[in-house]
């Protein structure tokens, strides 16, 4: 039983005429419900590996699948839709959309599956008090603190209930006592979900969160182990 | 829906920079809304100026060969029961007058002068001769044939009395009371003569040198033509034209003012193509101000496309975002700049409108756009806009969601 697959992953960019390797040789298989950390240094891979596994971007060479679905041979419209259904997404930046409020920034992705009023309404209620937002729905983005923001992305992306969640640094614009609460909250969430975490950090504090851990060095994986 | 409401919030959200960007748009908007409310009205007064300069709205002859030499030449063309088409005629609704009118050459003399006069003729209570200084607000049931520089009109019981062009009479010599003898070549060779007194002088440009006016009574004496050659008829209002001509008897020819007044057809053709290539220059300067700022706009938003992106929004619902974005922008300042525009026009009718001179005489010339000034701004201008975002709109759907990620 398998969630994601990739089998010999490359990825180059091109600058000007030079050709930048970001990923090599990656081989990875995770399974549903996992934890996974990617850790390692700047532009080591983590973010990119992400962005492949997120399906935001493209493999230059290998082959991803997820969910049995073989990201390659998805077309772009099916690919956006692939991912409203089967993912979600936390930015170390928060990302939530300026012109919308904490419920609709929530609502979005239910909206993109034309999910019913009253249940996009009761789904999105029931998270925000989850991440304890409910008395903020009306706010916009901009009039919350960093962490409630950091709780309101982790509500939009598990609203969908997807079968993966990936975060890149979602701790990074945090201070420690609330990239913990961050951490300790996402956890609990992902584990009542039921879905499958893979983030990415360079702190060692964040990685702890993990059941197991892929460090990264140089666009590979370099160490894959289990964490207690 | 939800890309309307997103597009609308965030032009709110930029307010300033969403009014540097249509403030062009309704500057120029409002601008050619008071020139076209102000062209609107100049074009209305030239026109109802030529109905009223003796064309009439309608013309009704027997023969249509009438309308190519009979204005001067009226005998082969008598229209037989007259009397009892005009009733006929005036009774017709939106009808506001039928009359006849006639027309001769005569050489007119005065003791050793002489000259050639173009004589027309309409019942003295259908000619109007502005005269003093001022405003003038011409009637809208007369012809208004010129300003007077001297003497009278013509009276309704006035008989063999002229009203002569400024130019001929001096030429002649004559001055208001003084007589003159006008010789007429009938059918037949016939030479008819009669004396006139000139009842007044005006001045009209373009009829000054050889143009006269008599009653119609005495014209068709003098000319021995019992029925007129034409009945002309004043309409209350332009639109019912077509139906009053469409209810004429067969047989008759008709002509209506547009077919007369070529001059305004091709003025106000002339004028139309001149606002096209203004709302043209208006909109091609908003279709570059808005591409600019959507540009940047696109370019500064990238976290946000590529956060769409990734939480499964489609391409073509980001390009209808930005389109939106756009369209509504030039919504907005074709809603803003028209509606400047009709204050700005208000604000100048309340204040008497702008004038015009001619001599000692000056005209009002109020400025009212019409209704279709909104459609003709908002349509073209939302277009222009939603053109302005279209290439912004691509690019940023061109770009893959880890890019829009990585370059935000």
């Amino acid at each position: 039983m398998e969630l994601i697959r990739i089998e010999n992953g490359q990825k180059h960019y091109q600058l000007e005429k030079a050709e930048i390797p970001a990923l090599e040789g990656i081989n990875l298989v995770i399974s549903p419900g996992e934890r996974v950390c990617l850790m390692g240094p700047s532009g080591s891979g983590k973010s990119t590996l992400l962005n492949i596994i997120g399906c935001v971007d493209t493999l230059s060479e290998g082959r991803i699948v997820i969910a049995g679905n073989d990201a390659s041979s998805l077309k772009d419209a099916q690919l956006s839709e692939f991912r409203n259904r089967t993912m979600g997404f936390v930015f170390q930046t928060f990302n939530l959309i300026p012109v919308l409020s904490v419920f609709e920034n929530v609502e979005y992705p239910l909206l993109l599956q034309r999910v019913p009023k009253t249940e996009r309404g009761a789904r999105v209620m029931e998270l925000l008090e989850r991440v304890g937002l409910k008395d903020f729905h009306r706010r916009g983005p901009e009039r919350l603190s960093g962490g409630q923001r950091q709780r309101e992305a982790i509500a939009r992306a598990l609203v969908t209930r997807p079968r993966l969640v990936i975060a890149d640094e979602p701790t990074a614009a945090l201070d420690h006592a609330t990239g913990k609460a961050i951490m300790e909250l996402m956890v609990e969430m992902n584990y009542s979900a039921g879905s499958t975490l893979v983030f990415a950090t360079h702190d060692p504090a964040v990685a702890r969160y993990a059941g197991r851990l892929l460090t990264m060095t140089d666009g590979r994986i370099v160490e894959d182990r289990e964490v207690a | 829906m939800k890309n309307i409401v997103m597009a609308w919030r965030s032009i709110l959200r930029h307010g300033r920079r969403t009014i540097v960007t249509v403030s062009a748009l309704v500057l120029g908007l409002a601008g050619l809304v008071v020139f076209q409310g102000f062209l609107g009205q100049m074009m209305q007064g030239f026109r109802d100026g030529m109905i009223l300069s003796g064309i009439g709205h309608l013309q009704v002859a027997a023969n249509a060969k009438y309308f190519v030499d009979g204005e001067f030449n009226p005998f082969p063309y008598s229209l037989a029961d007259s009397k009892a088409l005009s009733d006929s005629l005036a009774r017709e609704p939106g009808v506001m007058a039928v009359f006849p009118s006639t027309g001769f050459v005569a050489v007119a003399g005065i003791g050793d002068k002489s000259a050639t006069l173009l004589v027309k003729a309409y019942p003295p209570d259908r000619m109007y001769f502005s005269s003093g200084s001022g405003v003038v607000t011409p009637p809208s049931d007369k012809f208004n044939l010129g300003a007077l520089v001297a003497g009278a009109g013509l009276k309704t019981e006035d008989r063999d009395k002229l009203v002569v062009g400024e130019i001929a009479a001096r030429v002649l010599g004559a001055k208001v009371g003084d007589v003159l003898t006008l010789m007429a070549i009938l059918p037949g060779g016939n030479l008819e003569g009669r004396d006139f007194t000139v009842s007044g002088i005006f001045s009209s440009p373009g009829k000054d040198k050889s143009f006269a006016y008599t009653d119609y009574a005495t014209a068709s004496s003098f000319i021995r033509m019992p029925q007129p050659p034409v009945l002309i008829v004043l309409a209350r209002n332009i639109a019912s034209v077509p139906r009053i001509a469409q209810s004429l008897p067969a047989g008759l020819a008709h002509r209506t003012w547009r077919d007369l007044a070529t001059l305004f057809v091709q003025v106000s053709s002339i004028i139309g193509s001149f606002l096209t290539v203004i709302r043209l220059i208006i909109l091609l300067v908003t279709l570059f101000i808005l591409a600019n700022s959507m540009n940047r706009s696109v370019l500064e938003r990238m976290r946000e496309w590529g956060t769409l992106r990734a939480i499964g929004t489609k391409k073509r619902d980001i390009l209808s975002l930005i389109l939106w974005e756009g369209g509504l922008q030039g919504l907005l300042g074709a809603l803003a700049g028209t509606a400047l525009g009709f204050i700005i026009s208000w604000i100048i009718d309340a204040s008497g409108g702008l004038s015009y001179h001619s001599g000692a005489q000056s005209y009002a010339v109020m400025v009212r756009p019409g209704l279709d000034s909104v459609w003709l701004s908002v349509i073209p201008a939302v277009l222009t806009a939603g053109l302005a975002a279209l290439v912004p709109g691509i690019r940023a759907i061109r770009l893959t969601p880890s890019r829009c990620l990585r370059e935000a």
